[in-house]
């Protein structure tokens, strides 16, 4: 353990990291997006109708709605009228406690609020996290009704396969990292948030068509992966740093780009330009938007390229034999860290990848990787820590799980049984499907 | 710019109910990292169970404080229990995967719409306080104490009953620390196959201080409520394991004093941070070569951004903090 | 060699039983506090440990040898808890230790050390020690918090404790940091920690391993006592001159199975134990001794 504890050198590296994250900002400050909008605390609501087409819930934005806010004395701070979107923006002077009171009679005809939905709302003033709270109404009638259940399971199993995919492709690269270092990344949905947010950045802001524009955010997070690589964690692992610190530190880098990307991005989520507005076709039972069936199949094809590549290339034999057991493969002549540089390049990659699918599904903000991370976690622990294969299986069966559960569980909660999942495989198999059996105590 | 300000708000932060309330927060996660070196990244959730047993005895049973206490104690062995059981045998990563995921799903089912006449959704629970009020000898409307350090009488009595806590379960704690207790729990941390081979069952020792830990946290979210007169879901993120994680690395791990200190400190740096940035920026953006570099509006995530930056540097450089000694870190060999 | 030693009555007790067993694998014993049947542990196809009979002698010290990788000290990890077999049956002073776990085995008596010593090095030595005592009451929680409650035996421990330590001459390192003493001084104490659990049978796992030459011989002399104390010793070696100076009784192991038992000379003049070794260094002494 090299210990290079003289002061004036860490100076230098502590000196020399606040440079690193002074120049990333002066960077990302240049076309700011944040500074366009959410430049003063606001109050975003929202009114949505609910509406149930053959089994499928879609939200349609409720024009026209008269909103109001109000302070905690009564004193009128601001109101206005949602527009195409359904969203209505009212300035607040400050973070504070406020009441927002919906106008029912401004509803247009046809359109009430879901049963026992509370037409005045109190926001607290810790409720705005960011600069914005966002309140939304529904209207329209709860739970969905007129679509059998046949119909409901066929959807949802869509749903997941989708949800799988993606899964899948953003944890190959966690797993992948976990074999050959031992690190548990919990930066890893910063890296989906940066592939979002990049695809963002050249389709909306610059204008370039999203098909020319994938390729390269790809290629970027493949950069961002060996950057954090090269930057900090082989620079950790050099210094006998031990695994645990070293997952601390990624959570450190998990808050610290986390709140890059909020600042950078303002805290509302926004679509990309390209492919955004898709009508759902109907295939039987199913319906699915050309778009989705096409990031679909781009992911399964992914995948199975992924898998043929750790199959049967060289490289990716090595990756496999260093995920397995790093000191036998380094014995073999195979030099472990160029394949950990690639292991990292390969994940920030598909991770920019799964980012750039995920915005063009969910939109694009700066929290949308962070929510994934413990689906990516149950995938990955479903899988086998460690196995590339593992992640693939595992990260699918999860996504597929936690949409088939959101028919028995409220669609806020569907998370919860990545949960139960995972408290599951550990109990009973704690190796997952394809891990590797190790000592329990 | 206002220094005065700055400096009177960065003065009063270090004494702060914020600073008292993550003191007992890092006293909790001292014990299960510090000492034991379990990865608890749920401790929000423990303290949600604090906030949320007395939010809703008081809300919904229409009982005492007392009794938030003990239904809070009983949501805080079941949690632990849950997170510990299927974890507490294998490495050190699962037990931070579950518990990160834990505290998701608890506030996520605590702010949930389905479970809102239980939890108050994502308004949360906002009257409870009386009977703790109650027992303050303040006046509630009136402020007390001289600038810098000028509360009104409610939050002054939340501050003296916080830092009671505080320093009531320092002392605890050391007691525990010094016990034969802790020695296993320390040796448990560097080698259990060790402590195994002496008879000891490391498993229930180790849910033994991960519940412990998570009584503290409990307490730490009461108080915490408490001040705030409201319990809101919002506020029992994981993010905040986060921070508390921070401020704890930063007095120092496995140290009674880092773990009130460090709070103290990381609240002074935050507010006086977030103060001076704020004054830079009040009337125009912070510019360096004419770019304009931090608005107003993004005070908030660039503190957030220095804080993870900072848990990073620390970790890296000085993982023992102001108090802890390179000698006893034994937080590395998993 | 022999002749110039005195032996305890217990240890003399547990020579004169072997003297009368015959010198084959699986053999039976006259009063064995462990026994092993039919055990065995595949990884990965790989047989690890395939034996069908072991018995140690109580009271006796036992040398387990082998070339390396021949299963000595998985077959260690198994018998102790550390390691679940595919099949087999144990059991320790007729207790059947089938599925007991670790810290169990441990504080039925049963307690080993490593190959690669686990003195906790972020403690004491005279925390290491009384680490080890068994049955604390300051170790439950609610008593840690309460230091009247555990002082009196603390203080009876820290006695034993010192004693323990001056008999392995390292009291005078007592109260600094394990991790400052030497890879020797290391073993001597995890070999001393272990003694504060009071165990009957004391499984070491490569005890002279990394220790400096000068100490053999003084280490050699502390598991003699442990014998002479009415302790079994089962120990895994490679060093030959100190199986041949203080075993009682020799097991041999190749490829997961016991190919031999006996005594040390019998041992060293087996052909089947001196194939299993042919070519390595082990081997040679083995070789020289016969023809010495």
């Amino acid at each position: 353990m090299t210990e290079i504890d003289n002061s004036k050198t860490r100076c230098f590296a502590v000196a020399r990291a606040f440079a690193v994250v002074l120049g990333v900002l002066f960077v990302l400050s240049a076309p700011g997006v944040a500074s366009a909008a959410d430049s003063e605390n606001s109050i975003i609501v929202s009114v949505q109708n609910q509406e149930n087409i053959n089994g499928v819930s879609e939200k349609k934005p409720v024009t026209g709605v008269k909103v109001s806010v109000a302070n905690l004395s009564g004193v009128a701070i601001g109101e206005g009228v949602t527009d195409s979107g359904g969203i209505a923006t009212i300035a607040v002077p400050a973070k504070d406690d406020y009441v927002i009171t919906l106008d029912v009679a401004s509803l247009p005809s046809g359109v009430t609020l879901v049963e026992g939905t509370k037409t005045v709302v109190n926001i607290a003033k810790d409720a705005f996290t960011t600069n914005t709270k966002r309140v939304t109404f529904f209207a329209g009638s709860v739970g969905e009704s007129g679509a059998s259940l046949f119909d409901r399971i066929a959807q949802r199993l869509v749903d997941g396969i989708r949800l799988g995919l993606i899964i899948a492709i953003c944890s190959v690269g966690l797993s992948l990292i976990f074999g050959t270092t031992g690190l548990t990344n919990f930066a890893h949905g910063e890296m989906v948030t940066f592939g979002g947010l990049i695809a963002f950045w050249f389709n909306v802001l610059l204008g370039i068509p999203l098909l020319i524009a994938a390729p390269l955010v790809i290629a970027l997070g493949g950069v961002l992966g060996l950057a954090m690589n090269g930057i900090i964690f082989a620079k950790l692992r050099k210094r006998g740093i031990g695994l645990i610190s070293q997952l601390v530190v990624s959570v450190g880098l998990s808050i610290m780009l986390r709140n890059m990307y909020l600042y950078q991005f303002g805290g509302r989520t926004r679509p990309l330009d390209d492919f955004s507005l898709q009508v759902a076709k109907s295939f039987g039972p199913v319906s699915i938007t050309m778009r989705d069936l096409t990031t679909a199949i781009i992911s399964l094809v992914v995948l199975l390229g992924v898998a043929a590549f750790l199959q049967r290339s060289r490289t990716g034999k090595a990756i496999r034999a260093v995920s397995d057991n790093p000191s036998l493969a380094s014995s073999t002549g195979i030099d472990t860290q160029k394949i950990i540089r690639v292991v990292w390049f390969a994940g920030g990659a598909l991770a920019a990848m799964g980012g750039v699918f995920r915005g063009l599904d969910e939109q694009v903000g700066f929290e949308m990787g962070s929510g994934l991370i413990f689906l990516m976690f149950a995938g990955i622990t479903l899988g086998g820590l460690g196995s590339a294969y593992g992640a693939l299986i595992g990260g699918f069966f999860v996504g597929l799980l936690v949409e088939l559960a959101s028919l028995v569980v409220p669609a806020e909660l569907k998370n919860a049984p990545a949960l139960l999942i995972l408290i599951i495989v550990l109990v009973v198999r704690p190796q997952g499907i394809l891990g590797r059996k190790q000592r329990v105590g | 710019m206002d220094i005065i300000k700055i400096l009177e708000n960065t003065i009063s932060a270090f004494f702060g109910i914020d600073a008292a309330y993550f003191a007992l927060a890092a006293i909790g996660l001292n014990i299960q990292f510090g000492y034991t070196g379990l990865l608890n990244f749920g401790q929000s959730a423990f303290m949600a169970c604090g906030a949320y047993g007395l939010g809703m005895t008081s809300q919904y049973f229409g009982v005492g404080m007392w009794w938030g206490i003990l239904i809070g104690l009983a949501l805080v062995i079941i949690l632990g229990l849950l997170v510990g059981i299927p974890t507490l045998r294998l490495r050190a990563d699962y037990l931070a995967i579950v518990t990160i995921a834990t505290a998701e799903i608890v506030r996520l089912v605590v702010r949930s719409v389905r479970f809102k006449e239980y939890f108050g959704g994502s308004d949360g629970i906002n009257s409870f306080s009386s009977s703790f009020r109650d027992l303050s000898p303040f006046d509630p409307g009136a402020q007390y104490g001289v600038r810098p350090f000028q509360y009104s009488g409610y939050s002054l009595w939340t501050m003296i009953v916080g830092w009671s806590l505080v320093i009531i379960f320092s002392f605890l704690v050391y007691l525990l620390m010094k016990s034969p207790w802790g020695r296993v729990v320390k040796a448990i941390r560097e080698d259990e196959d060790a402590v195994r081979s002496l008879g000891k069952n490391v498993f229930s020792y180790k849910m033994q201080s991960l519940i412990l830990g998570g009584v503290v946290g409990m307490f730490s979210g009461m108080i915490f409520a408490l001040d705030r007169g409201s319990v809101q879901p919002d506020n029992y993120s994981r993010d905040v394991t986060f921070y508390v994680l921070t401020a704890l690395v930063l007095g120092g791990v496995a140290r009674v004093s880092g773990s009130v200190v460090g709070p103290m400190m990381f609240w002074g740096i935050y507010v006086f941070s977030d103060n001076f940035l704020r004054e830079l920026t009040k009337d125009r953006p912070f510019e360096i070569f004419g770019i304009g570099i931090i608005q107003k509006s993004q005070v908030g995530p660039v503190n957030y951004m220095l804080i993870g930056l900072g848990l990073m540097l620390l970790m890296t450089f000085r993982p023992q903090g102001v108090f802890g000694s390179k000698e006893e870190m034994a937080l590395d060999g998993r | 060699m022999d002749a110039e030693r005195t032996y305890t009555e217990l240890a003399q007790r547990a020579r004169a039983a072997l003297a009368s067993v015959n010198a084959s694998p699986g053999v039976a014993k006259p009063d064995p506090i462990l026994l092993a049947e039919n055990v065995r542990r595949n990884f990965g196809g790989v047989t690890a440990v395939d034996v069908q009979h072991l018995e140690v002698q109580r009271g006796s010290i036992t040398a387990l040898i082998g070339p390396n990788g021949a299963g000595k000290t998985t077959l260690f990890n198994l018998l102790t808890g550390f390691d679940t077999p595919d099949t087999g049956e144990w059991m320790f002073d007729s207790k059947n230790l089938k599925k007991v776990v670790a810290h169990k085995t441990a504080s039925l008596g049963m307690v080993r050390t490593f190959q690669l010593t686990k003195s906790l090095t972020k403690l004491s030595v005279i925390e290491n020690m009384k680490l080890g005592a068994t049955h604390q009451m300051g170790e439950k929680w609610w008593n840690g918090l309460l230091p009247f409650r555990y002082r009196k035996q603390e203080a009876m421990i820290e006695r034993r404790a010192d004693e323990l330590l001056k008999r392995f001459k390292l009291d005078h390192m007592r109260d600094q940091y394990a991790g400052t003493l030497s890879g020797g001084q290391r073993k001597l104490l995890e070999m001393a920690r272990a003694l504060m659990t009071n165990p009957r049978l004391v499984m070491l796992d490569e005890p002279m391993a990394g220790v400096n030459p000068a100490l053999k011989q003084s280490l050699n002399e502390h598991i003699r006592g442990l014998r002479d104390d009415g302790m079994t010793v089962l120990f895994v070696e490679h060093d030959m001159d100190m199986v041949h100076d203080i075993s009682d009784w020799v097991v041999v192991m190749a490829e997961g199975r016991i190919i031999a038992e006996g005594t040390p000379e019998q041992i060293s003049a087996n052909p089947a134990v001196i194939e299993a070794y042919l070519g390595t260094h082990q081997g040679k002494s083995l070789l020289e001794e016969e023809n010495a």
